[in-house]
């Protein structure tokens, strides 16, 4: 116990995707932070993140993990509000750190429960020992309390609400914190605590359940967000939900793999998008967008390696990872994780396809579209090594000695293998898939013979609740923050300041009266004082003469 | 009626009577007066109570050495008669008379309670065996001779006490303090201890 | 031939060398040409010095228990007093010598001799195991404050001392009444007799009168009341804590406590201890008054001074509270209470004298407004000081206050110790308002500093201690366990 740390190839995979990741944001951020007034402190949250996130995947026990894990909370509670100058701002720093507290408070009883039931939080100790130790009731309560962790960290339904809004912070603490780092640290619990989940198996079922849900679910959402990167954001969301389905399949290497890939290819597109919005002058909204391919073409070339690279199109790193999982769901008879994930994929392929030829193609449709600039080369070198590593990290699973799944297996073991169609024919199938839905954007946004707009106002009221997640954040707000308001103000203004403030006003001002009566009674003359030793003196006696 | 008691008898209401004279009186001399009469009293019980020795202390040393130097001293600072006291608390002294009158009655009470009056209690007849005198010398070089040396450290005490209060500081500047302050012509004011401790 | 008891001088070679070098420093300010005050704090420290390593080599005693007739106890119990006794001496003396050399023309080079006088009564005190030698010690240090009390001879000074002085008298005659009453009881006046039955054995074999110790009792409790502040036997104390020059008032109200207490410890919880379930009920009822009274009426003060010895009121009822617990734990508690105490108030008042400035003009609240931006350090510790009294965590006056409370609940006792932690919330508004002032008003116009040296080192080397004993308790705690328990 203690601090001890632990390097292993699960551990060591997080380093350098923390680290090397880490490195090409801070290059961006040189320039896109330049000219801030607060651009020392805004390097210095960064650096304690990137200390908390380490010190998150380097320790040997659950301790010295909790404690990143709340360190890299705060940073981003830090990092979210960075402009806090702006009211909206800081309310979204604060959503994202009371939601994420909701799921750290649940594993911190899971903690709580494993030192109970080990008197240890080491995981050699706790893995070790995990088998004759706990029940699977035991073992289901305390996985699904950290899997609650989780949820909160990694935005996973039903604590997804946070990561839209956190969009608020500058762009590269989003490509760095809410798509390639912290979020997947729940990806990485649930692997590194894989015995516990495994013994219970139920609790699995549940993250394979809540990987699949999310990932739909948010990539719906994601179809529908005017914002560029609300809709990264939600596909970040939904990416995190592949994660899960992998973990939730036992396939832990996959899920490790996805992460490695994903953190390439969502940093490069969060990067891509703040180039854009840096060239726009601070603009989001696509539809004030379009025709940037000509003014910004280095931008346009590396966010498309991302765009195809998530959507799916070989050789890039996001077919092979999502190829994995779906094989693997194929593989083990899970044809419904199958193709919810395929739909999910399609999904992913078709939100991303609106985002490109949004932004890149067609007119510009504003004046600040057509005045764009292409970024400083501090900000498009990174872009640049990102999009190489977002084609070619696929690659890690190609050759058998290569796989990363193999390099990983000492710890979260081999990936289940089964029956299925063969690899080659799912891979075709996958591409066929994500080249329909890139069809179909390029038909409705890009063609210019659908008037997309009109054709997003027939579909009304279906947009406007997925631009709105659903809804999800309304019913929250109304079924729990607004009675717990409520709550809140009774206790403040009605129990505490008029019912418990007044009781001890009320006291105070009477023991007031008394000190002051008291004050009146020392005189100064000595034989009042006499006076007072003589009573003292025959009231004890006359106590101790009645009682005997 | 055995001697004993009726030489009880005479001295007790004078003695009584004595003491609330000397609360009552205003001149301090009178008041002191009364006290040397109390003394004397108390001396008469002392002897009474087989203790001849006490009683004779009590008259040398009280009645005698320490009134007389009592009255020297108030004669000495010429007290005013009749200082006026203002009541404030006007309960104080009924308050006062009520719990004198309970303190006497608990104190009547208890002694009764524990050795009774009638009765001389035997300790006294060991306690003085081989003369009073002998017996009081005997006890006060053996068992309490610690007590007896701290007596002697306390009394010097109140010799100092007494040193320090009455005599005030008044030091006299030196010829020399006067040169060396004449020859430092910067300072304004000289240094004067005392003054400010001069009542 | 008469039988005389051992001469064994060795347990009281602390009062004796206190006592030497008083006299010592009386012929220095007699012949001394132009007696100064460094000199005479060097006299002091060469008596208190030896006199701590005296009484140190007691600790592992292994003679006879009492010596000279009965009347001393050889014990750790002892020990342990004498030791903050004699480290309250030497603050005083150090905390006199700046205040003497701040303001010259108060200076009296017999504060010294005085204070160890005063000093030597109060180890004796502790120590005494005959109920006339605690009287003579118990003179010997109430002579010597009062005149302490009006040594500067100032107005305010002088109507403390005599204050202090007719009242003390008074309580004295009580307490002198007892010592009769005791002896009518017992036919003997040591506490524990080893040659002839005392006090414990005549009341333990029921020889003696049941009446006569109860009423004893009573007496006696008025006279250590009186001398430890406990209401309604406190009524001095504010105007000498306020009237006495500040050096004084720092000895006088660390020591006083220390030592009255321990002596009514011995005297309770050794000699009377057959009466156990007689005074109890009325040392919880002291206790309850102290508390409150001390508590609320301090709440009213604006003058420092007075609310520290409004504050010291309420202290003598927090150890009482410990008292009330007839035990090694009770006496434990209490023990720990009043090294606490003794270590706060001689810091408190160390700030005090250095914020009151010449003459003593400043004590009232105002001149603590904005203190911590004139001297910040002087600010930090008067709050250290002001969270121990108020039993704030990490300080030793939280640690001494559970173990008061939790000695009171032992004894089942635990009413008292309700009212005590509704006195202590009281009791934090007037602590915590100093502070309020000292750090949120703006300081006043025309406030003199003092930036004296040495007594800021006494403060800061106290209020470490006070912080040290708040964290890691069992310091002392692993010291006053052998101590505390006094038996016969």
């Amino acid at each position: 116990m203690g601090t001890d740390l632990r390097l292993d190839s699960v551990s060591a995979t997080m380093i350098l995707v923390i680290t090397g990741i880490g490195a090409l944001i801070h290059v961006y951020a040189i320039g896109y932070m330049a000219g801030d007034p607060r651009y020392g402190r805004f390097f210095s949250y960064m650096n304690l993140f990137v200390f908390f996130m380490l010190m998150l995947v380097l320790g040997a026990n659950y301790l010295v993990l909790y404690l990143g894990w709340e360190g890299v909370g705060l940073c981003s509670y830090l990092l979210i509000g960075f402009w806090s100058d702006v009211p909206a701002n800081a309310e979204a720093a604060k959503k994202a750190f009371i939601t994420t507290r909701i799921g750290d408070t649940l594993m911190l009883v899971g903690l709580a429960l494993i030192v109970f039931r080990f008197g240890t939080l080491d995981f050699e100790a706790v893995f070790g020992a995990a088998g004759t130790v706990l029940t699977k009731d035991a073992a289901t309560a305390i996985a699904l309390l950290l899997f609650a962790g989780a949820i909160g960290k990694s935005a996973q339904v039903p604590l997804h609400v946070w990561l839209p809004d956190a969009m608020a912070g500058p762009t590269p603490v989003s490509a760095l914190i809410h798509a390639a780092t912290m979020v997947t640290a729940g990806v990485y619990l649930v692997v590194r605590s894989h015995v516990l989940f495994e013994l219970s198996g139920v609790a699995l079922t549940v993250v394979l359940v809540v990987g699949v849900v999310t990932a739909v679910f948010a990539a719906t959402c994601a179809v529908a967000q005017q914002d560029i990167k609300r809709v990264l954001a939600y596909s970040t969301i939904s990416q995190l939900g592949f994660m899960f389905m992998a973990a939730g399949m036992r396939a832990y290497g996959v899920a490790m793999f996805f992460l490695v890939a994903h953190a390439f290819y969502k940093a490069l597109l969060f990067l891509g998008a703040g180039s854009v919005i840096h060239g726009m002058h601070d603009e989001q909204d696509l539809r004030r967008m379009g025709g940037l391919r000509r003014l910004l073409p280095i931008t346009f070339a590396t966010f498309l390696v991302g765009a195809l690279a998530q959507a799916g199109i070989p050789p890039l790193a996001g077919f092979f990872a999502k190829d994995a999982v779906l094989e693997v769901a194929q593989h083990t008879g899970r044809a419904a994780v199958y193709a919810l994930g395929s739909i999910a994929a399609f999904l992913s392929a078709f939100y991303l396809g609106r985002v490109l030829f949004l932004t890149f193609f067609g007119e510009p449709r504003s004046d600040r579209a057509r005045d764009a600039h292409e970024a400083p080369p501090v900000l498009w070198v990174p872009l640049a090594v990102l999009a190489v590593g977002a084609a070619t990290a696929g690659w890690l699973t190609l050759t058998p000695e290569g796989r990363l799944t193999g390099f990983l297996e000492g710890i979260t073991g081999p990936t289940p293998a089964g029956q299925g169609v063969a690899v080659a024919a799912l891979a075709a199938v996958a591409t066929v898939i994500s080249l329909v839905a890139l069809a179909s954007t390029w038909w409705i946004y890009g063609s210019g013979r659908v008037d997309w707009v009109g054709f997003r106002e027939r579909l009304e009221p279906l947009p406007r609740a997925a631009l709105n997640g659903w809804y999800v954040d309304r019913a929250y707000d109304t079924a729990l923050v607004q009675p717990a308001k409520a709550g809140a103000w009774i206790t403040a203004y009605v129990l505490d300041a008029r019912i418990i403030d007044g009781a001890v006003n009320a006291i105070g001002g009477g023991v007031k009266l008394l000190a002051d009566g008291g004050r009146h009674l020392q005189t100064g003359f000595v034989r009042s004082y006499a006076l007072a030793v003589f009573l003292g003196a025959v009231t004890i006696l006359v106590y101790v003469g009645v009682r005997s | 009626m055995p001697l004993d008691n009726i030489v009880f008898w005479v001295f007790a209401p004078i003695s009584i009577a004595s003491a609330i004279g000397m609360l009552l009186v205003r001149n301090a001399v009178h008041a002191a007066l009364f006290l040397i009469v109390n003394f004397f009293c108390l001396a008469v019980f002392y002897l009474l109570l087989d203790a001849p020795f006490l009683f004779a202390v009590q008259i040398v040393v009280y009645a005698g050495a320490i009134m007389v130097l009592f009255l020297f001293v108030i004669m000495l600072l010429g007290v005013d008669s009749g200082v006026p006291i203002h009541e404030r608390l006007l309960v104080q002294r009924p308050l006062a008379f009520l719990l004198g009158a309970a303190f006497v009655v608990e104190m009547f009470l208890a002694i009764r309670a524990g050795v009774g009056f009638a009765t001389k209690a035997p300790a006294v007849f060991t306690a003085n065996e081989g003369g009073n005198t002998q017996a009081v010398a005997k006890i006060l070089f053996t068992q309490y001779f610690f007590p007896f040396e701290v007596t002697s450290v306390l009394l010097l005490v109140a010799a100092i006490a007494a040193m320090v209060l009455a005599h005030r500081k008044a030091r006299t500047v030196t010829q020399a303090e006067i040169d060396a302050a004449a020859g430092e012509p910067d300072t304004e004011e000289m240094p004067v201890y005392g003054a400010e401790a001069a009542p | 031939m008469i039988p005389t008891p051992a001469l064994e001088f060795r347990p009281i070679l602390p009062e004796i060398l206190l006592c030497t070098f008083a006299i010592v420093g009386m012929l220095y300010e007699a012949f001394a040409r132009r007696p100064d005050p460094v000199p005479h704090l060097a006299i002091a420290i060469v008596g208190i010095g030896p006199a701590a390593v005296t009484a140190y080599a007691l600790w592992d005693w292994s003679g006879p228990s009492y010596v000279l007739g009965d009347t001393v106890a050889v014990d750790r119990f002892s020990v342990v007093s004498r030791f903050v006794l004699l480290g309250a001496a030497f603050v005083g003396c150090l905390y006199y010598t700046h205040y003497a050399s701040r303001d010259p023309g108060s200076f009296r080079g017999e504060f010294y001799p005085l204070t160890l006088f005063a000093t030597a009564g109060m180890t004796l005190i502790t120590a005494a195991n005959d109920l006339i030698v605690i009287f003579l010690a118990l003179e010997l240090l109430s002579l010597s404050l009062y005149v302490l009390t009006g040594i500067t001879g100032r107005r305010r000074a002088s109507e403390a001392a005599m204050k202090y002085f007719l009242l003390g008298a008074f309580s004295s005659a009580f307490f002198l009444y007892g010592v009769a009453m005791a002896y009518g009881a017992a036919t003997s006046t040591k506490i524990v007799g080893v040659a002839a039955p005392g006090i414990v054995q005549a009341l333990a074999g029921q020889t003696g009168s049941q009446a006569l110790a109860l009423l004893a009792m009573a007496l006696l409790v008025v006279g250590f009341a009186f001398k430890v502040s406990a209401a309604p036997f406190h009524m001095w104390t504010p105007d000498v804590y306020q009237g006495a020059p500040t050096p004084v008032v720092a000895f006088m109200g660390a020591a006083t406590k220390v030592a009255a207490f321990f002596a009514l410890i011995r005297v309770f919880d050794v000699g009377l201890q057959p009466l156990t379930w007689d005074w109890t009920p009325v040392i919880y009822g002291l206790a309850v008054v102290s508390i409150v009274v001390g508590s609320v009426v301090a709440i009213a003060q604006r003058d420092v001074k007075r609310l520290l010895a409004y504050s010291s009121i309420a202290h003598a009822g927090f150890i009482l509270t410990g008292l009330t617990a007839a035990n090694s734990t009770g006496i434990g508690a209490a023990m720990f209470y009043l090294v606490a105490y003794a270590v706060v108030t001689l810091g408190a008042f160390g700030i005090v004298m250095l914020v009151s400035a010449r003459g003593e003009e400043q004590t009232s609240l105002d001149a603590y407004a904005g203190l911590a931006r004139r001297s910040p350090g002087l600010a930090a510790l008067m709050t250290v000081f002001l969270l121990s009294l108020g039993g704030i965590p990490p300080t030793a006056g939280f640690i001494a206050k559970v173990t008061v409370f939790s000695a009171a609940i032992g004894a089942g006792n635990w009413p008292l110790a309700v009212v005590g932690v509704v006195a202590s919330v009281v009791a934090a508004y007037f602590y915590v308002r100093v502070i309020v002032y000292m750090y949120m008003r703006e300081p006043a116009e025309g406030i003199e500093s003092d930036d004296g040296v040495m007594p800021r080192i006494a403060a800061g080397v106290l209020a470490a201690g006070i912080v040290v004993l708040g964290i890691f308790p069992g310091i002392l705690t692993g010291i006053l366990e052998p101590a505390s328990i006094v038996r016969w």
